[in-house]
């Protein structure tokens, strides 16, 4: 396939050595000469410098046989003004691009952007799978260094399938109400067993919150 | 009628004070604190006339009072940018009148085909030039 790469910054760069590797046929186009050069040291002759959303780069570049153009410059705005011109110029039929502003992703697929790849939501995504703990617990300063604290049993949680009367809890923690996951609350009594995705509302100490969010969801 | 003009360059500068002089209420915004001395005094003391942003986050068009715009100008010097802010005014915030300045003639008539009303200054200065030349 013919690819067509606009800003060869960190990014950039990798992109197109993967997609070389893959064996397909890449252009780029590029502000920065000296990325040009090196670009064109490492590749042959597959850079221009200039800027990737004006026409007659795009034109220069080929893009209107490209079969995908893809923009990872550092700013969203050249981003989406080259996937528009390629798209609706010289109609490529498959636009991606790299924003830096999570925003940016609803208007950009709603201007026609085929692939929107959101730098910020994906190392946010992967921040949260490495702590599922951190991201369901919602806690309430009380009077009297206590907080009322709400954590949800996540996936792999020991607690899972346990009866709550033989659960390890830390000194002074008190579960006041067991949700389970259809949002109905759970009688409390010697039965009661914790299931994946309930909500248990504790009364803890403040400096035993953090254990109180060991027992319950999943090990770090 | 409430109005943003993004970008206080000698266009913007034009736009805003006249807008401002048929009693328009008016908020300019640029990155450039200083490019606001060439408004009229009177309108650049005026509480929330102006902004230092560059109007390209939802963020700073919300602090501009974007939700209650009913006009949103996008002439900085920067084609992209004002193309980007013109169309997140008009399709995220449902701006009713978006005018967007975009010097490239052909992303200009581009723009205009996609339904963003684009100005080319290139065009337009370009044309009375020639008019001058040739009368």
């Amino acid at each position: 396939m013919y690819i067509v790469v606009i800003g060869a910054g960190r990014v950039g760069f990798f992109l197109v050595r993967a997609l070389f590797n893959a064996g397909h046929e890449v252009f780029i186009v590029e502000r920065n000469e000296r990325r040009v050069d090196e670009l064109v040291q490492q590749f042959g002759n597959v850079a221009i410098k200039g800027d990737g959303s004006e026409p007659i780069i795009q034109m220069a570049a080929g893009v209107a046989r490209a079969d995908i153009l893809i923009a990872t410059t550092g700013a969203d705005e050249d981003n989406l003004a080259a996937c528009q011109l390629a798209k609706h110029r010289f109609n490529v039929p498959k636009t991606v691009t790299l924003i830096n502003s999570p925003e940016d992703e609803r208007l950009f697929e709603l201007l026609g952007v085929d692939v929107v790849v959101s730098s910020t939501q994906l190392l946010l995504g992967a921040i949260e799978e490495e702590l599922p703990a951190h991201s369901k617990a919602h806690v309430l300063p009380v009077r009297g260094n206590r907080e009322a604290a709400t954590i949800e049993v996540s996936q792999g949680s020991p607690v899972i399938g346990q009866r709550l009367r033989s659960i390890d809890l830390p000194p002074d923690t008190y579960v006041l109400a067991v949700i389970g996951r259809d949002g109905s609350l759970k009688d409390i009594n010697d039965n009661t067993t914790l299931e994946l995705h309930d909500e248990v509302v504790a009364m803890t100490a403040t400096d035993q919150a953090e254990a109180l969010l060991e027992v319950l969801s999943a090990g770090r | 009628m409430n109005v943003i003009v993004m970008g206080c360059g000698r266009i913007g500068t034009q736009v805003a004070t006249s807008l401002w002089r048929d009693g328009h209420r008016v908020t300019v915004l640029d990155t450039v604190p200083e490019s606001f001395l060439s408004l009229p005094r009177e309108l650049r003391e005026m509480e929330g006339a102006t902004i230092v942003c560059d109007g390209i986050l939802e963020e700073e068009l919300i602090a501009a009072g974007i939700q209650e715009a009913d006009v949103f100008v996008a002439v900085s010097n920067r084609d992209n940018r004002n193309a980007l802010a013109a169309q997140r005014a008009k399709h995220i915030f449902n701006v009713q009148n978006v005018v967007c300045r975009v010097g490239d003639l052909e992303r200009q008539e581009m723009y205009n085909q996609l339904g963003l009303a684009a100005v080319s200054p290139t065009k337009i200065t370009s044309a009375l030039i020639l008019e001058a030349v040739f009368p």
